[in-house]
């Protein structure tokens, strides 16, 4: 029981005192039982204000704090520091709003504020009254931080986390590094092609001793929380040795029957069930597609580093952070959309740029000249319906760069853009007037009225009501029309299900704050970055893995870690263990233990976040929330009602 | 359904065009032209129409007409794109596709074809004054007599059936009906700015380039009634001769100072020259400094022993009503004057 309180009433600078009386509060609550000390401050926040508050706590011996001001979202930890550096417990403090929930929202009626405030500072007081001092605790952290996803941002972190002196466990789950990064060409700015760039970086992560990398590796189980997370991975051999003969190898390549869809190229060309992306795709060993190999036995009669003895592995890595960065998958248009599908002549955007990479002399699609391009934009985002609302951001800048590669590389190209809008953010405004000097076509509409892809006559044509020629309907003949899609999240249902990361609206992870707290997820410990948390080109996927590597360190660096005591606690005697909290814990913190030999809900304290959602769902009331205890909220509302 | 053209645009640029297709439609150039309004906007659409290549819809458009170059639009434009440049152009497109016979185009397009026809002309003369053993007073009087001839023959052969297609452009072909009461109503339109240019007053910059134009226009008109009529050369009358001198001396002085603009380029609307405006803009200082010097000559007696004078005085004239009144930058006299007229009959 508290029984030295101060009560202090913040003005803030008027934000507070226009509307609400500070002087009536103050006067209203000074004779409250237990206070002891009652002030009205212009700017509780000031630095000479917080030292007044630290004299007033260790001159009168105060035992417990209440400011009233604005949000504790904006103070709160400012005036626990303040009782912790008058040498109180920080819980003995209770933050009062009266700023957001009282002046603001109250600004037309002053004397219904003022007796509101008056409420919600008492009600403060009553709480602290019975609160109690908790204590922060720590656990062990292990110093090794698992990245799943071997994309640019996933190389990027694990470098960085190496640089730190973190030991990584890199986990792709292709066989060969670098995501759709290294399918592209050159890249705006630095004119680097994606497979330099792969290189580069693959180059790095092979030569720090404390990466280790695993391709073809996918994750299995995850148990443990933050400090302390086990994971189980299950490798897919390459039913290749590693030292092999590469003449023998080609040939064997050659030999292989089986023709199957290349992914690398998006389908437009073949491979066989032996490959590798293209000759410096890293790891350098070509990789045997086992759910497409017909075991026919040809190569291995050519190549002796053919092993199809090779077998799955599973093992276990014990971290105390995981880093996930898997990455998008650009968007696939559905069967029609555009003329996809239908038309022979219509393909999506990352098929294109591979088209651009694969021919050299000329530009031929399909066993046609290419001459006028037509590009649909906005295609799979910035939706009216379902769940492709967001704007895939890298796309503007992505066809255009292509546009204007099309045109340097080959001659008697005309690109024409049906658009929704340019949005060459920054620096690529550039490429977008280079394009425009270039001569290149732009056209626009707004989404209830897309440009229409059809065909006549034999030939594929695409009209618009153009906006920017006063809904003009003007139509372009194209030879190829290229549907510029957008990303969305990868694939990775069991991942999903195995880390519980929160996704938006558009399914792709949700960090905690976009600004705030920009690769933090909900789950202590998880950090996400690049294009899995909404699309991104491919420097902001890399600055984003920067801080997403730093984050997930920070947790671990101490090799321990001190977590917040604001949790749920069990009282042992009237729990009977009837399952109901554990089912509707949203982070799996509770489990069934014993107490003696009486079975019981355990807490893992680490998992805990002090929710809260246990509480009102247990039939004894055997849980308590620390610092929002049973006693506190009671005292509230008497106070309150009062 | 409009076909996009994208070979249009690079055809403009031979007329001067200057990177318009940097443009990204953010309407600049619209918003701070002081003569568009809202029933008649540019240049932006017609930027736009230039970049998709819309030729029928700028053939029946009379804003490239109603635009008269200050050039602020050139100075905002946050792309360079230079729509002021882009609407001189235009112009200079449409008085190609005016002219039925299609020299014109030519001539615009193809520098060598104006030296050759200069030359031609020149060459003309030549061999004309040779058969007439450079004796000035046959040459005179034929001088005379082919001002007059020229006059009418370019106007019923070139100027009246050019100025008929621009008609059937802008008003017969998009299906205008309007009234021969609106026609005559409205006529004077087309006198007024004949010979007052008064629109060029909207712009917002100085009024000394209005002024300048209007006396050079006046002055122009004055010295062919003068020397046409009132037969210059000939003349008993001081006034006459005086009144010659006067004239004669303000186009000489108003042309340079037009001819120093654009050789200092200061000006947005001197900056870009294309080989019609300095053939137009020397070739009229030129007239009117040969025309002066033969009065000067034969007020003092001495043209006599100086034919060469008068011969470099009848090539030029010869290839000034030859080929840049009928087929060069002339035609911007009539074409702006009728556009006035005809988007007064458009707007009834």
């Amino acid at each position: 029981m508290n029984t030295k309180i101060g009560v202090y009433i913040c003005h803030c600078g008027g934000n507070i005192s226009d509307y609400v009386d500070v002087e009536k509060v103050k006067q209203a609550v000074e004779h409250e039982e237990g206070v002891m000390v009652a002030k009205t401050t212009i700017f509780a926040c000031g630095d000479a204000n917080q030292q007044e508050m630290v004299d007033d706590i260790q001159k009168n011996k105060l035992d417990s704090v209440v400011v009233a001001s604005c949000s504790p979202k904006l103070h709160l930890a400012t005036f626990q520091a303040v009782a912790e550096r008058a040498g109180l417990n920080k819980y003995n403090y209770v933050h009062a709003n009266i700023r957001e929930q009282v002046s603001w929202a109250h600004s037309d009626n002053k004397p219904g504020a003022t007796d509101k405030a008056i409420k919600i500072v008492r009600s403060a007081i009553a709480r602290v009254r019975v609160a109690e001092p908790l204590e922060s605790f720590s656990i062990n952290a292990k110093k090794a931080v698992a990245v799943i996803g071997g994309g640019i941002a996933g190389m990027k972190a694990a470098i960085e986390l190496s640089s730190m002196g973190c030991p990584v466990t890199l986990i792709e789950r292709e066989h060969f590094v670098g995501g759709h990064t290294a399918q592209w060409d050159f890249l705006f700015t630095s004119n680097e092609t994606g497979k330099e760039l792969v290189t580069r970086l693959y180059n790095e992560v092979a030569a720090r001793e404390n990466i280790k990398l695993y391709t073809g590796a996918e994750i299995m189980s995850q148990t443990g929380s933050i400090g302390d997370f086990r994971l189980k991975i299950k490798i897919t051999p390459r039913y290749i040795k590693e030292k092999c003969h590469k003449g023998n190898l080609q040939k064997a390549i050659e030999a292989c029957p089986v023709d199957v869809p290349d992914e690398f190229n998006f389908g437009i060309t073949q491979r066989k069930a032996i490959f590798h992306n293209f000759p410096s795709e890293y790891p350098q060993i070509p990789v045997i597609d086992i759910k497409n190999c017909t075991r026919c036995g040809k190569c291995e009669a050519i190549c002796e580093s053919i092993d199809f003895s090779q077998k799955e592995e599973t093992l276990e890595i014990h971290v105390g952070s995981v880093l996930v960065a898997v990455g998008f998958d650009p968007y696939t248009p559905a069967e029609g959309e555009f003329g996809y599908g239908q038309l022979e002549n219509v393909i999506t955007l990352p098929q294109f740029k591979r088209i651009i990479d694969l021919n050299d002399r000329s530009l031929v699609y399909k066993g046609k000249k290419i001459r006028d391009i037509a590009y649909v934009y906005c295609v799979g985002s910035r939706q009216p319906e379902g769940d492709n609302k967001y704007c895939s951001r890298y796309c503007c800048t992505s066809v255009i760069h292509a546009a204007i590669q099309v045109k340097k590389k080959f001659s008697h190209i005309n690109n024409y853009h049906f658009t929704r809008g340019i949005r060459t953010y920054g620096k690529q405004e550039l490429l977008y007037n280079d394009s425009l000097k270039a001569g290149d076509i732009y056209l626009q509409s707004y989404e209830d009225d897309p440009p229409v892809v059809f065909s006549e006559n034999g030939k594929t044509k695409v009209k618009i009501n153009d906006i920017l020629t006063g809904k003009k309907e003007m139509s372009v003949e194209a030879d190829l029309v290229v549907l510029v899609t957008g990303m969305v999240p990868r694939e990775n249902k069991a991942l999903n299900t195995l880390l519980k990361i929160p996704r938006g609206r558009d399914n792709f992870y949700n960090e905690i704050h976009m600004k705030l707290r920009p690769v933090e997820t909900v789950i202590d410990g998880i950090t996400i970055c690049g294009a899995c948390q909404g699309p991104k080109n491919i420097t902001e996927s890399a600055n984003s893995a920067l801080s997403a590597a730093t984050k997930s360190y920070s947790y671990i660096s101490r090799g321990e870690l001190s977590l917040e005591p604001v949790i749920a606690k069990i009282d042992e005697e009237k729990c009977t263990w009837c399952g109901l909290c554990a089912e509707v814990c949203p982070y799996n913190a509770i489990q069934k233990g014993k107490s003696g030999t009486k079975e019981i809900a355990v807490i893992n304290d680490p998992v805990c976040k002090g929710c809260g959602m246990c509480l009102p769902v247990c039939p004894y009331d055997a849980i308590e929330l620390n610092s929002y205890t049973n006693r506190e909220i009671e005292n509230m509302i008497d106070a309150l009602a009062g | 359904m409009a076909i996009i053209d994208p070979k249009f645009g690079k055809k403009l640029k031979k007329y001067g065009a200057y990177e318009f297709d940097a443009c990204y439609n953010c309407g600049s150039c619209t918003a701070v032209c002081s003569l568009s309004t809202e029933e008649d906007s540019f240049p932006r659409e017609m930027v736009r129409f230039s970049v998709l290549g819309m030729k029928d819809d700028i053939k029946s458009s009379l804003k490239p007409w109603l635009c008269y170059y200050c050039g602020e639009c050139t100075t905002y434009c946050p792309q360079t794109a230079n729509p002021g440049e882009l609407m001189m152009s235009l112009r200079r497109w449409l008085i190609t596709i005016y002219d039925w016979t299609g020299l014109s185009g030519l001539l615009y397009k193809y520098w060598l074809v104006s030296l050759f026809a200069f030359l031609l002309a020149a060459a003309g003369v030549l061999v004309f004054g040779y058969y007439n053993d450079y004796n000035l007073e046959s040459l005179m009087h034929y001088g005379h007599l082919f001002e007059m001839m020229a006059i009418a023959g370019v106007f019923a052969f070139i100027l009246l059936p050019n100025i008929i297609r621009m008609w059937y452009f802008v008003i017969l072909k998009p299906g205008l009906k309007i009234s021969l009461i609106t026609y005559i109503k409205d006529f004077k339109e087309l006198l007024i700015h004949m010979f007052t240019q008064k629109r060029t007053l909207g712009c917002d910059d100085s009024v000394r380039r209005w002024f300048e134009h209007f006396i050079l226009v006046i002055s122009y008109l004055t010295l062919l009634f003068v020397t046409v009529f009132l037969n210059w050369f000939s003349t008993q009358y001081l006034f006459v001769n005086i009144l010659g001198y006067v004239v004669s001396a303000v186009i000489v002085i108003v042309t340079i100072d037009f001819i120093i603009d654009r050789i200092r380029k200061k000006k947005e609307i001197s900056k870009f020259s294309q080989p019609s405006d300095w053939l137009f803009v020397i070739w009229l200082s030129l007239m009117g400094f040969t025309a002066m010097a033969v009065r000067v000559l034969i007020d003092t007696g001495l043209l006599e022993k100086n034919v060469w004078l008068y011969l470099i005085h009848l090539i030029i004239l010869v290839q000034w009503a030859l080929i840049i009144v009928p087929f060069g930058k002339w035609t911007h006299f009539l074409y702006r004057s009728f556009a006035m007229y005809f988007a007064k009959l458009k707007a009834g």
